[in-house]
């Protein structure tokens, strides 16, 4: 360029010489051609260059050698991939370790189409590979979106053929650049709606959201792993790259107590029973006596836990345990104990029990019509006169009943500690008015879950003592080791002899001149009592409909199971012993068997229900 | 186009001492340069396409560039008036070959349909031919106004090179390669510069495409897509996986190198695909990802060689014709390899071009060497005939001035048009104001 250098010179500082010519539109100028103007202009694209070039240069420098640490450190930041490993959840299984819940690995595949360079042979390639039809696919590879699903919880084999089609040789690995997938693990409830109220049921994330999926969240739940690598944009591993891997800590299995063939029994025969009946629910609930432990807990109808937007939010409740209602007659047990322990009357004492009693200025019946009555106090439990109770009661009073209903866990969480569980209701001695007490004596008046009434049947069974109701087992961790949880917690109620008085007296109930005649199970002595409460309808503020509940125990002479069954607002016949008792019938005949009970013989119990001799319809 | 009448070459009016062989007669400085750097470009393409088809592209940018290399040898032998008088030949085999794109020929790449099938396997992309062809055809128009050694072009040939340069043009754009149609119009401006075009021309027609460009850029004119592409670079952050993608990826990547670069075949971004067409528009950043900055640097300087042997080629040149193709020639490589440069350092939109020589593209390789071909076969020329020039005396004084007293050209023929002194200036003609 010294020539262009030199050109200038002479110019320089010397009037411009050219750069007008002719008018735009006028016919082409016939002037001296000037070279300098031509080469000035050249000299001009010399300058030009010269600062491009400088402007290259210094901006290299800057991004290479002054800022380049710092961009090189942002490279590896952008293509290290960190992905994470998911803790494989924990199960929950039943007592021998069937699966109510359980976890299995997948993947989603995705597609970023902006990556996929031929969305026909991709998809002739991925749609085989998938199973979808390549039709399908190609729109869904094609377009500008980075980030789309293309099939959702494929089993990991699937995505390991991609990995191996990339891998091969003979293949050109762009045909599938383009193609992710997202590892993660889906719950999986194999048995359907068995236990469904009991586990629940996991979001989107994967976290529990109803039941023991979110009250054990933390502890199903473990520790997520993670592996970091290069990648390149195709979602390949770039070979050379460091690979770092933290492996997942598993999350811890839950063993329930809970048998699930007689969960299954249980929730097969209350759902039909609650359809029969025409009710609004039903619940069962079955405890094994001397431990609280909970055998089967089931709500019918249940849900499709893998699909629990298809029914109403409500319906996803573990009801026996956040459902609380007036218990009703089965209360009767609780203050016929309580009198029976105080030794206040015997069970062949006379009660005599007119058609109504006036208490606090209120008019209480009995549920059938009746005159005056010569009953027995049994007399009075087998046929759950409410007058009778009242009368019964009376003899030991309210502050006294009172202890007594705290005892038996009435207005107590049990301690299962199970979300949204309610823990009843029981006014306190002083908030009560004139009839509070006799209609707490019958049942009505204060409210009980299922899990407390049959908790409270069970204390009776278990020779007086209370033991709180258990639900889970034992954790066992990925790695075998077994955590059994602490036994239920146990206070005494009643005086042995009582309890004993009281399992005798509960098998009149089944027999002649009882309530719950149906509900016997041959070849062992059944003990119960039924319920037939009003029922308190929330949403109006008052009584509406009854509940239909019995409680039986069995065998009656050495309590080994409870199994109570109630049956929410039925349409129709709405005694206890006629709605419930069935159910209680076939779950406690099932549960005997699998508890292998030998059987006791079920000659009855013979027993005075009257004073006067008479016999009762 | 009026005809021109060169005069009967008058063979070897040289003195035997400067007769050379054509050999000798190349500027090697250009040549080595120019090989250089698409030796260069052979190893970085092997290396940005070494994952994807084991450097496969590599191997067939070496064959094109020998296939160049004879083609561009055969060229320079031409003189310039055969050069001249192929101008408009060429141009309509460019405008076929880009037409055949459209025909069931045109192969589609990558979305865009700008390849034509060859018998044979191979295909050729006809708009790298059609800028040469644009660049002699606008040469051979602007040096038709009469005197063989040029005047300033009137309205008619600057509306003429205007109106040539349009249908390649257009049809690139409809190809979706609006790169090489900004090369074209680039091509064309810097040519009518050359050419010495009054300002009376030149500036109405710079204000009509600045003004056509502002509203482009002010008015939703482009779909927001090449909006966003357009202007991406200028914020990379703001939009790093979308229009900032490349700029970002690539400025990674030219960190990354740092003095002396990760070495060939090395680099992680590079290797590992991060940024998009770096065996073509984003070659420039396996360069410096690899090679880091030296090799950068080496890129950058042996661009310049050949920038710069092309100017002073267009400088030399005293025909109209072969000025304004040197220049053209000079502004075509010039454009494409700043424009492809200054994206990879991200401080210019990002825009699609290649990096002449260097870029993946066999019919680009050999386009460009055709081009340097050319501004050999210019430099030979002009210099046989400043050497005749001296040795004439019976040559032709159309146009008598006093003599060139310029320092510059002292050494220059004394040809009657040649001289272009500020003394030549008492001669213009009336109504040329002079200050």
């Amino acid at each position: 360029m010294s020539t262009a250098t030199r050109t200038r010179t002479p110019h320089s500082g010397g009037p411009a010489p050219s750069g007008n010519g002719a008018p735009p539109m006028g016919p082409p100028a016939r002037k001296p051609f000037r070279m300098a103007s031509s080469r000035r202009r050249i000299t001009w694209m010399f300058v030009v260059f010269a600062i491009v070039v400088s402007l290259f240069a210094a901006r290299l420098v800057e991004l290479q050698l002054l800022k380049g640490g710092e961009l090189a450190g942002e490279t590896l930041g952008k293509r290290l991939v960190t992905q994470d490993i998911p803790a494989v959840r924990g199960e929950i299984t039943d007592i021998n370790g069937v699966p109510l819940a359980t976890s299995i690995e997948v993947r989603h595949i995705t597609a970023d189409q902006t990556l996929v360079e031929d969305p026909q042979e991709t998809a002739a390639v991925l749609g085989p590979i998938i199973g979808m039809d390549p039709a399908v696919l190609v729109p869904e590879l094609t377009g500008e979106r980075r980030f789309i699903y293309l099939k959702k919880n494929t089993p990991p084999q699937i995505w390991r053929d991609i990995q191996a089609w990339r891998a091969a040789e003979d293949n050109d690995g762009k045909v599938l650049q383009g193609i992710f997938s997202e590892r993660l693990t889906i719950r999986d409830y194999p048995n359907k709606e068995l236990g469904a109220n009991l586990t629940g049921f996991t979001n989107a994330e994967g976290d529990g959201a109803c039941c023991l999926e979110s009250a054990l969240n933390d502890v199903l739940n473990g520790e997520p792993g993670s592996v970091s690598y290069e990648e390149a944009p195709g979602g390949n591993e770039i070979p050379a790259s460091d690979v770092q891997k933290v492996a997942p800590r598993p999350g811890t299995d839950v063993r329930l107590t809970i048998d699930a063939d007689l969960q299954a029994i249980a929730q097969r025969a209350i759902t039909k029973q609650a359809k029969a009946s025409n009710s609004d629910f039903g619940m069962v609930v079955a405890l094994h006596v001397p431990t609280g432990r909970i055998l089967a807990m089931a709500t019918g109808p249940s849900f499709d836990p893998e699909n629990p937007d298809k029914v109403e939010p409500g319906d996803w409740n573990n009801k026996p345990v956040t459902w609380a209602m007036e218990p009703g007659s089965t209360a009767k047990l609780m203050t016929i104990a309580a009198v029976l322990d105080q030794g206040a009357l015997k069970p062949k004492s006379s009660v005599v029990v007119p058609g109504t009693l006036l208490r606090g200025g209120k008019a209480f019946e009995d549920s059938h019509a009746h005159g005056t009555l010569q009953l027995t106090l049994a007399g009075v439990l087998a046929q759950s006169s409410n007058i009778g109770t009242i009368l019964a009661a009376e003899e030991i009073g309210g502050d006294r009943l009172y202890e007594y209903l705290r005892n038996f866990g009435v207005g107590s969480p049990t301690g299962l500690s199970f979300p949204g569980e309610q823990s009843g209701y029981l006014l306190d001695p002083a908030d009560w008015s004139e009839t509070t007490f006799p209609t707490l004596a019958f049942g009505q008046g204060m409210s009980m879950t299922a899990i407390q009434i049959a908790s409270m049947v069970a204390s009776i069974g278990n020779d007086g003592v209370y033991t709180s109701p258990k639900l889970i087992d034992s954790y066992v961790g990925a790695d075998g080791t077994v955590q059994q949880t602490a036994p239920g917690e146990q206070h005494r109620v009643l005086k042995e002899s009582t309890a004993k008085k009281m399992q005798k007296l509960m098998q009149l109930v089944l027999q002649e001149g009882g309530t719950a005649k149906n509900a016997a199970v041959p070849g062992y002595l059944v003990g119960g009592k039924t319920g037939t409460a009003q029922r308190y309808d929330e949403e109006c503020g008052c009584y509406s409909g009854y509940t239909a509940s019995f409680v039986g125990m069995a065998p009656a002479n050495d309590p080994e199971i409870v199994v109570g069954a109630w049956l929410d607002n039925p349409r129709g016949s709405y005694y206890g012993g006629a709605v419930a008792g069935p159910v209680v019938q076939q779950v406690l005949t099932a549960a005997l068997a699998s508890q292998g009970v030998p059987p006791t013989g079920d000659k009855p119990f013979k027993f005075p229900l009257t004073t006067d001799g008479s016999s009762l319809g | 186009m009026s005809v021109i009448t060169y005069e009967r070459d008058p063979d070897l009016q040289i003195p035997r001492r400067e007769r050379k062989s054509h050999l000798a007669r190349l500027d090697w400085i250009l040549l080595l340069a120019a090989l250089a750097l698409s030796c260069l470009g052979v190893a970085l393409v092997w290396s940005a396409t070494l994952k994807t088809d084991d450097g496969m592209s590599g191997r067939r940018q070496a064959i094109s560039l020998v296939v160049a290399l004879a083609l561009a040898y055969l060229i320079s032998r031409a003189n310039t008036r055969w050069l001249r008088r192929f101008a408009i030949p060429a141009y309509v085999l460019a405008l076929i070959g880009l037409l055949a794109t459209f025909t069931p020929l045109g192969v589609e790449v990558a979305g865009a349909r700008a390849w034509v099938q060859l018998p044979g396997g191979f295909t050729l992309q006809p708009s790298e031919f059609a800028k040469v062809a644009l660049i002699l055809t606008i040469g051979a128009i602007l040096s038709s106004s009469g005197r063989e050694y040029g005047d300033r072009p009137g309205f008619w040939p600057v509306a003429l090179s205007i109106a040539v340069a349009l249908p390649p043009a257009g049809i690139v754009i409809l190809q979706s390669d609006t790169g090489s149609a900004m090369v074209m119009g680039c091509v064309l401006a810097v040519m009518l510069l050359v050419a010495g075009t009054s300002w009376f021309i030149l500036l109405p027609i710079a204000l009509i495409i600045g003004g056509g460009v502002y509203y482009v850029l002010t008015n939703d004119v482009l779909p927001d897509y090449q909006m966003a592409r357009l202007t991406a670079f200028m914020n990379p952050e703001a939009d790093p996986l979308g229009a900032g993608h490349n700029t970002l990826q690539s400025r990674i990547a030219i960190g990354a190198g740092g003095m002396s670069g990760q070495g060939l075949g090395q680099g992680m971004q590079t290797q590992g695909g991060f940024v998009p067409v770096n065996e073509s528009d984003f070659i420039y950043t396996v360069a410096v990802e690899e090679l880091g900055f030296i090799g950068g640097v080496v890129l950058i300087f042996l661009l310049c060689v050949i920038l710069l042997r092309g100017v002073q080629i267009a400088f030399r040149s005293k025909r109209v014709f072969s000025r304004c193709v040197a220049g053209g020639i000079v502004a075509w490589f010039a454009f494409q390899g700043f424009e492809s440069i200054g994206m990879a350092l991200g401080i210019t939109p990002v825009t699609g071009v290649t990096l002449p020589f260097v870029s993946y593209g066999g019919t680009s390789m050999i386009a460009t060497w055709l081009a340097v071909g050319i501004l050999q076969a210019i430099r030979i020329s002009e210099r046989r005939e400043r050497l005749q020039g001296e040795q004439r005396t019976d040559a032709p004084e159309p146009d008598p001035r006093p003599p060139d007293q310029d320092a510059a050209t002292a050494a220059l023929p004394r040809q009657a048009d040649a001289p272009d002194l500020e003394t030549a200036q008492p001669v213009a003609p009336a109504g040329e104001p002079q200050s």
